[in-house]
């Protein structure tokens, strides 16, 4: 396991478990229970099956770089919600925050939950059934 | 002249007789229309709603002043669907295997996540895949298309009353061969390959599975249904539960390639499964 640095932040938020969705559960690989902040360069938008990756650098303040992986949902979730890799990938070689679940091996490997661009734009996955869509 | 009015008379009765067996066939074969083909069938033709089980949740998108918020709506995937659908058969939720087979279930089952062959992108096959995203209806075939991770399979399924291929190579979509039993198009898919598996908490089967699939129409949407039979390992034949499929406007789209890299993570046999 990498030691914490200041270049992410593991805050013990608890988010809701489960929800999630894969062909595996979630809490059978990330720690559905803390919620991981990362500061970084977008270097690649991946838009593949079964979950869509992303890849971020993450910068320390000596210099040294976390090459970050993020998987999120299946590219079919998110085209379904009006998402397309293009969403995304407005982002690459820009500084982004990526929020979501690490891995339980301790890896540089989470679930990504929330990704907020350098305009202040963001995408954020809610958890069950939302009222209805708003504006 | 008498022999002209003989003619004329004679004409007549042919010209009555031709429309009357027009009169006849026009009724037996309605005009084709939004729900009914030209050759009397019903319509199945159109795009229908993505049918395979997603994440719940929605995606709440920010930028430039606004929040917009939306929802994956799943009304016709399998955990979706209602079930109580005109037209369906009796079904039960699981399939019974016959006694020496339940504990290969379970243990399949429990270790999905390491089992199952569709979790490493492999083919669901018939009914796993569930019904079609689009469908093309001709006079002697039916043309499914569908969207799925391991591909975007297709399958072109006659129904001209011609029996099942002698020399079929197995595969996952099966040799198919379709009827109509009224409003209903019958599917009977036979010479399956035997790693797959029929359902995600462990239905294996054999090569001597047969699926009959059946789709009909309810209202503006489609009805389908699958009943599984496997000599070999079930005790019966299973008739799952039906589903409700609705039209689409969305057009079809090549799925992304799959590569699935989570299998080396995975510290527990957690799991939940997609169809």
């Amino acid at each position: 396991m990498r030691k914490t640095s200041s270049r992410w932040i593991l805050a013990a938020l608890v988010v809701a478990a489960g929800s999630l969705w894969a062909h595996h559960s979630p809490s059978a690989e990330f720690e559905m229970g803390k919620n991981v902040v990362v500061n970084g360069t977008l270097t690649k938008v991946d838009w593949v099956n079964p979950h869509i990756v992303v890849l971020v650098d993450a910068k320390g303040a000596d210099g040294s770089v976390d090459n970050w992986k993020m998987e999120s949902n299946p590219p079919a979730w998110f085209r379904r919600v009006g998402v397309n890799r293009n969403d995304l990938a407005k982002g690459l070689g820009q500084m982004v925050t990526v929020e979501g679940n690490r891995a339980k091996n301790g890896s540089l490997y989470m679930y990504m939950r929330k990704i907020t661009f350098a305009d202040g734009s963001s995408l954020e996955l809610l958890n069950g059934q939302p009222p209805e869509a708003s504006q | 002249m008498k022999y002209r009015s003989l003619c004329v008379a004679a004409a007549l009765l042919l010209t009555a007789a031709y429309g009357f067996a027009q009169e006849k066939t026009a009724a037996a074969k309605p005009a084709a229309s939004a729900t009914r083909t030209a050759d009397g069938h019903p319509n199945l033709n159109g795009t229908w709603q993505f049918a395979i089980d997603l994440p719940p949740g929605s995606l709440k998108k920010q930028g430039g002043g606004s929040v917009a918020l939306k929802a994956v709506d799943q009304s016709s995937s399998r955990r979706g669907s209602p079930t109580n659908i005109p037209g369906a058969l009796p079904f039960t939720a699981a399939p019974a295997y016959k006694p020496e087979f339940q504990d290969k279930v379970k243990y399949l089952f429990d270790h999905e996540s390491k089992t199952d062959p569709v979790f490493y992108c492999g083919k669901p096959g018939i009914p796993r895949i569930g019904p079609p995203r689009r469908i093309i209806q001709l006079p002697n075939e039916m043309v499914f298309l569908y969207e799925d991770i391991s591909g975007d399979p297709w399958r072109i399924i006659p129904t001209d009353g011609r029996s099942h291929l002698a020399d079929a190579n197995p595969s996952y979509y099966g040799d198919a061969v379709g009827h109509w039993d009224g409003d209903t198009l019958v599917i009977d898919v036979t010479n399956f390959a035997d790693d797959g598996w029929f359902g995600e908490d462990g239905y294996f089967h054999t090569d001597a599975m047969r699926v009959t699939e059946r789709l009909w129409r309810v209202g503006e949407n489609i009805g389908y249904q699958a009943t599984v039979d496997d000599p070999k390992v079930l005790a019966k034949p299973w008739t799952a539960p039906p589903r409700l499929v609705k039209p689409s406007t969305e057009p079809l789209e090549e799925s992304p390639k799959c590569v699935e890299a989570d299998g080396a993570l995975l510290q527990n046999n957690d799991h939940h499964g997609q169809r």
